[in-house]
């Protein structure tokens, strides 16, 4: 009898194991709260354990750095010299730019906001491309909204909680951003796949591109603000065309999430699958 | 009284160790480490805690555990939830049916079966990946990490070996 009502209760917890996957997948909003829910609850804790790890390998870097010092300094010397052009060239624009404005009575635009977090939970899965971080829906964050590093996009936040989100990684199977080649203006959907490099598909037949192309955000369908640069061209292989992201998914500590942005489609929901339906 | 109602609360909290030993391990394998790549091959700590207290003490460790420890994973490492509950539900049920065979074996004949079970295990979650996604997704980031969960096997199972001594032992002397 007693073997017999295990191995009922096996059955059930596998049904229920193979449920909850499908739901999982179809993104039921009950299964994404007790998610949320619980790393709500945990993050804290992790928040608190990620720190120490954060100081050593802080510590690493910097004895790391110490052996570079030289080069590193040569490379920062011709690369000051070389911003200072672009300085001088961005001042004369910027003072251009301003009497064409006043010319033209252009109203400017309402700014950006952003939300800094901290990452306290590495993607630790074999299937996803994702991060943790210590910030939610109380400062503002809400699913969707453009996750960004110092060198470029990361990703977008697939799940907030209250004090706690889940960050997307751009180079995720399931991530899908529409994305514009920053010279030929080349549209495209930057698909991950799980590989370090995500490809470029949907891209118009005959499109224009080249090995080291920047790609931006394109700002399509108003869930991302246009322009956030993403990364270069970095392979050409039998039509597959990959980008080498500028955010190094590794190494992220901080990043910024854009919680606001001018021309944002308000209260749009992202699919995490949001396949460009309207193409065919 | 006092006295006992001590003890007993002591005796329930040793019982509940395994698990609690397994949840804290998952939570600590989930932090970021800053190592270029390690993220996605990391070591997979629930499946060694599962099969090693399937194996020493499957009394303390019923499937309903491996299945809440399975969900615990997949929420903190944001994989598809419900994968690492049905894989770990599922190796938990072959090592516990098999226990009779690995009774008074050499640790080695442990370690190869471990070996089994994690090249199984990532086979089949890859699969299951694979099929919900519709889209065949490279393997090899899972073969990587079954062979990294192999070689940490003996460390982490010196590890649990302690914490069984240290927490279980005292009790299963008073039984």
């Amino acid at each position: 009898m007693r073997a017999l009502l295990n191995r009922f209760a096996l059955l059930f917890l596998i049904l229920s194991a193979f449920a909850i996957m499908l739901l999982g997948k179809a993104e039921t909003v009950a299964v994404e709260r007790v998610r949320s829910g619980v790393v709500d609850l945990v993050a804290p804790i992790m928040d608190g354990l990620s720190r120490p790890i954060a100081t050593v390998s802080t510590g690493v870097d910097r004895i790391e750095n110490f052996f570079s010092v030289y080069q590193e300094n040569e490379r920062l010397r011709k690369q000051n010299a070389r911003l200072l052009e672009w300085q001088s060239a961005a001042l004369a624009l910027a003072a251009e730019n301003s009497t064409f404005r006043k010319m033209l009575n252009f109203v400017p635009e309402r700014g950006a906001a952003f939300s800094a977090a901290r990452v306290i939970g590495d993607s630790g899965g074999v299937f996803v491309r994702s991060v943790l971080i210590n910030a939610g829906a109380a400062t503002g964050i809400e699913r969707g909204d453009a996750v960004v590093s110092g060198e470029g996009l990361v990703g977008r936040v697939a799940e907030a909680g209250l004090q706690s989100a889940r960050v997307l990684l751009i180079t995720d199977l399931n991530s899908r951003i529409p994305v514009v080649s920053e010279k030929g203006r080349v549209r495209a959907i930057l698909s991950g796949d799980n590989s370090a490099q995500p490809k470029l598909a949907f891209l118009p037949p005959n499109a224009r591109l080249n090995l080291g192309d920047r790609i931006v955000t394109s700002g399509h369908g108003g869930v991302f603000p246009a322009g956030l640069p993403v990364g270069t061209i970095s392979s050409v292989d039998d039509g597959v065309i990959r980008v080498s992201p500028f955010a190094e998914f590794d190494l992220l500590e901080y990043v910024r999430i854009i919680t606001e942005f001018p021309g944002e489609v308000a209260g749009q929901i992202v699919p995490s699958t949001a396949r460009p339906s309207r193409m065919k | 009284m006092i006295n006992t109602a001590l003890q007993r609360l002591d005796r329930s909290a040793r019982l509940l160790a395994p698990f609690v030993v397994s949840v804290i391990l998952v939570l600590l394998s989930a932090l970021p480490v800053y190592v270029p790549g390690y993220g996605q091959i990391a070591v997979d700590v629930g499946l060694v805690t599962v099969f090693y207290w399937a194996i020493y003490r499957p009394d303390l460790f019923p499937a309903v555990a491996a299945f809440a420890l399975g969900l615990w994973q997949d929420i903190l490492v944001g994989s598809l939830i419900g994968l690492h509950a049905l894989i770990l539900l599922l190796a938990n049920w072959a090592i516990v049916s098999q226990r009779t065979f690995f009774q008074g074996k050499a640790f080695g004949v442990i370690w190869w079966s471990f070996s089994l079970v994690a090249l199984i295990a990532a086979i089949a979650s890859w699969v299951i990946v694979c099929a919900l996604n519709t889209t065949l997704i490279s393997p090899v980031a899972a073969l990587f990490q079954a062979a990294l969960t192999i070689g940490a096997f003996p460390f982490m199972a010196w590890f649990l070996a302690r914490v069984q001594h240290a927490v279980l032992r005292p009790i299963d002397f008073d039984v």
